[in-house]
């Protein structure tokens, strides 16, 4: 096979959307205000506190508290301006076999009942009409007639009624029946090469901090080729290429496990990750249109990657026999761990409205569809071996070889196995590592993004492991994760050195200190005691996530008003995690308070004038030396909403715009006035420099001098001709771009590969000259530009956000129910934008752990959600009693400094409570579970 | 492809008279097999209850009943008949803030106040359900008040079959916790 996509995005790139223009108006744009009810967002100067800097509420928090019309799935025909008012409804029907050929539908229950869809979409209508699913999500949309399904819940048909009545009743007459798809012939399971299979080794030096042997940062990743679905790796060399001398490494390293000497525990265990749903409450959905007599489609949905839907969409249309001049995609807020990532789930809504006879129509999934259809955390088989020297502890060689499930889509499955893989090392410093990563086809319904991303597998199996070779060495558990525990300036398995300070030193002492761990065996034997029927323990894990995807990049604009009003506007989504309301608080740091104006998933950015060509991820070291030089192109344009990219990467272009509005608007208008008068003014006795300013309840002042508000700041920026509006983008590998730009007439080296200023009302009119953009913006040309090395796509990950928690919990012996009693998480993250998000982060991903270590599982096939039977009375989410809801606490350690970036949390946050609690579970019953969730099943098996 | 219609189904109706929300709702013919949350939606276009399970067991689709006696209860629409709710007077997630003539917001309720000022939801699907159920809870203690240390309990009895897979449910917890102890006669001391 060819070599396999190392990116999560790649997809988007080459994506020419011919004779089709795509639009974008989120549902909470100008666009829309007066539509929505006072708009999504509340006014900011009701939610800033001025005195503390801080948000009292979350900006969209009082539309969501009244029931206003957030969600996509709020949506109806009616609320679309310029849309007719009548709404079609439309639903697909999905095979559920993979062993038996399609043979057809049969709809005699809907005839019998009168119930006969207006419209009936099926794999011919595709064919005729030319439409071809994105190369991204094949195969092809609708299982043709004579084909064996690749997978359980492939759709078979779409039926659209233009009258919600008969929709309903139509869809429940035949929503379990097994009648209405027939199959023909008998055929053989589905079968696949795997999706990819990627390879990290690492031999280090002879300290962490010596130049490394061999590593994928240095060297090579190793990407191997598949005969009959094995795969074939290089000769092992030592003197030869890359790939060779790779395979030279892993052989030495198979042999020092093989022959490890007598001091050495070679521990070895297999270690299983199950098939989850994201239970993402809005179950997905779309409502289009297709306006025939304009041939304009419009698509109102929520989605992670509105980029996506852009580039691909108007591809999908302009590649039909329909003819479509023009796209609409309007994006609501929306909810999804992943699940909104990559979906192919919209396309069937632009497919619905296609053939609704120009009627809106809306396709929504019920919680059956949404278990059957969408997609599911991978499951992992992970085979680990890890070597310790008995004495010291210290880890020796670590080798995993993990599977990644897929299901019938790749998808996103090669990045999740090979991010699952670089992850695997959890908090630790591992000297030499082998990883091997594998992303599988079979016939579940598809495994994608979700959050975690494979490393809640992978650092879960890693934190049992640890303890289990803790009770093998006769060592505290924290005290063996202290001795391998990864310093800074270390290199990870990739060979790459994560950035700043990694604080998973501090987290372990501060765990050993707290009074769970301290007072475990005095409060085991009490409960016991108390509990006679109950076992109780206490676990720990600790873990470091990294942040971002590896190519991230975003667009931002920061615009000062005359009045003093900020407005911001940026590529992000809100997907509830409060997106809006910290990027509206993170321009406090530069103009001393929150934007009055946030605008969030825009996407369109021609005052830029960028570009890009190819992924970032595979473009050479030499096509990118080339490009560099126009200083439009970028790598990246815009990158999706997802990895818990958006505290960090996205605010970091709104940051650097408010920057350059203070330091180039602000801050000279203050000089200006602290100098009038004579001698110099007020600021005359003090040396006053930039470094000094200090906003304080939203006035700037320096050194003594007068406070002076944001406002009349504002006035005499404009009124000075000064800086008062930046768009800028931004792009990092691993590290971020840096140019060079001349902003009035001084030179200036920026982390910025793209930017474009605005001039106050009162500027010359040479300035006004130069502002010729769309928005009135002086696009300026960079200069010196360095854009991270194409390497450093191997470095894998180098931004970690740290975590770790502890819990107590009681195992019921006769019933084999564990109950989580309590727990404590510690989390680093730089600088919070808001805590209270925060906070309700860590909050909420315990819980989905608990979840996962718990309660969370499906089988795969025939009687996996594939069937169309599940929802949540059999797979149990968990509830307020099953978190520990009064008695947890949390901890987010103290920032080092007020410069700390802002990290990424909304994934690290979910895994340490998995391992903490296989841990616990093992210290109130004496057994190590290897396979997740523990249930009490299992429990009752090993009792 | 366009399907051929052998014959139009005769979907049986009856008329519905509701209140939601204080209002009187326009009496109309709805089809008798109607959940109620479709209902809320399709003919009303009040979208703020939830769909979540189609099997009543998040909640998300939560509304109050206000009964004549001066008590309230939870009733679940995904479940529940259009029909049920004849002559009924209900209350959704849209009817608890109070508004301007056109309809702007000019204070939330109780309830809802808290839960803003605790950052008690994130995407905030599930808060409609969350809503109701703490309201009906608060105004069953204001008549039947309860000790302050019985509190958390009947806290988590209130709301446990409400699902959010967001935030882990402490700011909402904490949230009513707070709504209840600033809602007088809500408490009183253990006896």
């Amino acid at each position: 096979m060819s070599r396999p996509s190392l990116s999560r995005r790649s997809f988007l790139k080459g994506s020419a959307v011919a004779g089709v223009t795509a639009y974008l108006a989120p549902l909470g744009s100008d666009a829309f205000g007066a539509l929505f009810e006072d708009r999504v967002l509340s006014p900011t100067n009701e939610a800033w506190q001025l005195a503390e800097g801080k948000m009292r509420f979350r900006l969209d928090g009082i539309a969501k508290v009244t029931g206003s019309k957030v969600f996509a799935r709020d949506i109806r025909a009616k609320d679309m301006p310029h849309w007719p008012d009548q709404q079609s409804h439309a639903f697909i029907i999905r095979a559920t076999r993979c062993d038996h050929s399609l043979k057809g539908i049969n709809l005699s229950r809907l005839e019998q009942a009168g119930l006969m869809p207006d419209q009936l979409v099926t794999a011919e209508d595709m064919k005729r009409d030319k439409i071809e699913v994105p190369r991204f999500f094949g195969p092809d949309f609708f299982l043709a007639k004579g084909d064996t399904a690749a997978y359980l819940g492939y759709p078979v048909a779409m039926l659209i009624y233009h009258d919600f009545a008969r929709y309903r009743l139509a869809k429940s007459r035949i929503r379990f029946a097994d009648d209405v798809v027939t199959y023909g012939e008998q055929t053989p399971l589905p079968e696949k090469p795997p999706y990819g299979a990627f390879r990290y080794i690492r031999v280090g030096g002879e300290t962490p901090f010596a130049e490394d042997t061999f590593s994928a940062l240095q060297e090579t990743v190793l990407y191997p080729d598949f005969r009959k679905r094995h795969p074939v790796w290089p000769e092992a060399l030592e003197n030869g290429k890359n790939t060779e001398k790779a395979m030279f490494y892993a052989q030495q390293l198979q042999d020092k496990l093989a022959n490890a000497p007598d001091d050495w525990l070679v521990f070895e265990g297999e270690y299983n990750s199950q098939y989850t749903d994201h239970f993402a409450m809005e179950a997905d959905n779309a409502n289009c249109w297709f306006d025939q007599s304009k041939g304009d489609m419009h698509v109102v949905c929520g989605t992670q990657s509105p980029q996506e839907l852009v580039n691909w969409m108007p591809e999908v249309l302009s590649n039909s026999s329909f003819q479509s001049r023009r796209f609409f995609l309007h994006p609501a807020y929306t909810v999804g761990y992943g699940s909104k990532d990559a979906t192919i789930f919209p396309y069937y809504g632009l497919i619905a409205a296609l053939y609704a006879d120009g009627k809106p129509v809306r396709l929504a999934n019920d919680r059956f569809e949404q278990f059957q259809a969408t997609m599911k955390r991978h499951p992992f088989t992970m085979k680990n071996r890890l070597a310790v020297d008995r004495e010291t502890g210290k880890f020796q060689v670590f080798k995993q070889d993990l599977t990644a499930n897929g299901g019938g889509r790749a998808n996103f499955s090669n990045s999740v196995a090979f991010v699952g893989a670089t992850a695997a090392q959890s908090i630790y410093y591992m000297p030499n590592s082998d990883l091997t990563a594998t992303a599988i086809y079979s016939r579940m319904p598809e495994a994608g993004s979700f959050r975690g991303y494979g490393t809640l597998q992978t650092m879960s199996a890693t934190e049992l492991m640890v303890d289990e070779i803790a009770g093998q060495l006769n060592m505290d558990p924290i005290d063996l994760r202290l001795r391998n525990v990864f310093k800074s300036g270390m290199k990870n398995t990739q060979g790459a050195i994560p950035a700043g300070h990694l604080r998973n030193e501090e987290i372990l002492h501060k765990a050993r200190n707290h009074s769970i761990w301290t007072e475990r065996e005095t409060r085991k034997q009490a409960y016991e005691t108390a509990h006679p029927e109950e076992r109780y323990g206490v676990g720990f894990a600790c873990v470091q996530k990294d942040f971002g995807h590896g190519a991230e990049s975003a667009f931002s604009e920061v615009r000062l008003t005359p009045e003093g009003r900020i407005e911001v506007r940026n590529t992000g989504a809100e997907m509830g995690t409060g997106y809006s309301t910290g990027q509206a608080a993170v321009v406090a740091a530069w103009l001393g308070r929150a934007a009055d104006q946030v605008r969030t998933a825009e996407m369109e950015w021609d005052d830029m004038q960028m570009y890009e060509t190819t992924s970032p991820y595979f473009i050479s070291q030499e096509e990118q030396n080339k490009s560099i030089k126009d200083p439009r192109w970028t790598p990246l344009l815009l990158q999706a909403s997802s990895a818990s990219n958006s505290a960090y990467y996205f605010s970091f272009p709104t940051l650097e715009a408010a920057r350059i509005i203070f330091r180039h608007g602000l801050w000279p208008a203050a000089q200006e006035f602290w100098q009038r008068g004579i001698g110099g003014g007020q600021s005359a006795p003090y040396v006053v420099r930039e470094e000094n300013a200090r906003w304080e309840a939203g006035h700037l002042t320096a050194r003594g001098m007068e406070p002076l508000s944001l406002e009349f700041l504002a006035k005499r920026a404009h009124e000075m001709g000064l800086i008062t509006g930046v768009i800028s983008h931004a792009f990092n590998r691993w590290e971020w771009s840096r140019a060079d730009y001349e902003i009035n007439g001084r030179s200036e080296n920026l982390p910025l590969d793209g930017l474009a200023v605005q001039y106050g009302i009162g500027a010359s009119e040479a300035q006004k000259a130069l502002m010729t953009s769309k928005r009135g913006y002086h696009l300026l040309t960079r200069k010196n530009p360095y854009i991270p090395p194409t390497q450093r796509n191997n470095a894998g990950v180098t931004y970690y956000s740290g975590c770790g928690t502890l819990v107590e919990l009681a195992v019921h012996t006769g019933t084999g129910k564990v109950s989580v009693l309590n727990h404590h998480t510690f989390l680093e993250c730089g600088n919070t934008l808001v805590e209270q998000l925060v906070s309700g982060q860590i909050q909420g991903g315990i819980a989905m752990g608990i979840g996962h270590a718990l309660y969370e599982e499906m089988p795969l096939y025939e009687d996996g959600p594939g069937n169309g039977t599940w929802n949540i009375n059999r797979y149990h989410v968990p509830r307020a009693s099953e978190v520990a809801v009064w008695q947890q606490t949390s901890e987010i350690l103290p920032p080092l400094s007020r410069t700390d970036p802002p990290k990424g949390i909304a994934e690290v946050v979910m895994i340490p409570i998995v391992g903490a609690i296989g841990n616990g579970i093992a210290h109130a019953i004496g057994h190590h579970f290897r396979s997740l969730p523990i249930t009490p099943d299992k429990i009752r098996e090993v009792l | 492809m366009t399907t051929e219609q052998s014959k139009a189904a005769v979907i049986p109706t009856r008329p519905l008279k509701v209140t939601i929300n204080g209002e009187a709702q326009p009496i109309e013919d709805i089809p008798e097999e109607l959940m109620m949350l479709d209902y809320l939606h399709e003919y009303r276009n009040l979208t703020g209850t939830r769909f979540g399970c189609g099997r009543g067991m998040c909640r998300a689709c939560t509304v109050i009943v206000d009964k004549p006696d001066g008590s309230s209860e939870e009733v679940r629409t995904c479940i529940t008949g259009a029909h049920y709710f004849d002559g009924k007077t209900i209350r959704t997630v849209e009817g608890h803030a109070q508004r301007d003539e056109e309809g702007h917001i000019d204070a939330l309720s109780t309830v809802q106040q808290q839960f803003l000022e605790h950052f008690s939801f994130q995407c905030s699907y599930c808060a409609p359900g969350f809503v109701n159920a703490a309201t009906v809870l608060v105004e069953r203690l204001q008549r039947k008040p309860i000790s302050r240390s019985q509190l958390e309990g009947t806290i988590s009895e209130a709301l446990e079959s409400h699902i959010c897979r967001c935030t882990g449910y402490v700011r909402y917890f904490e949230a009513v916790r707070d709504a209840v102890l600033k809602t007088p006669g809500t408490t009183k001391e253990a006896s």
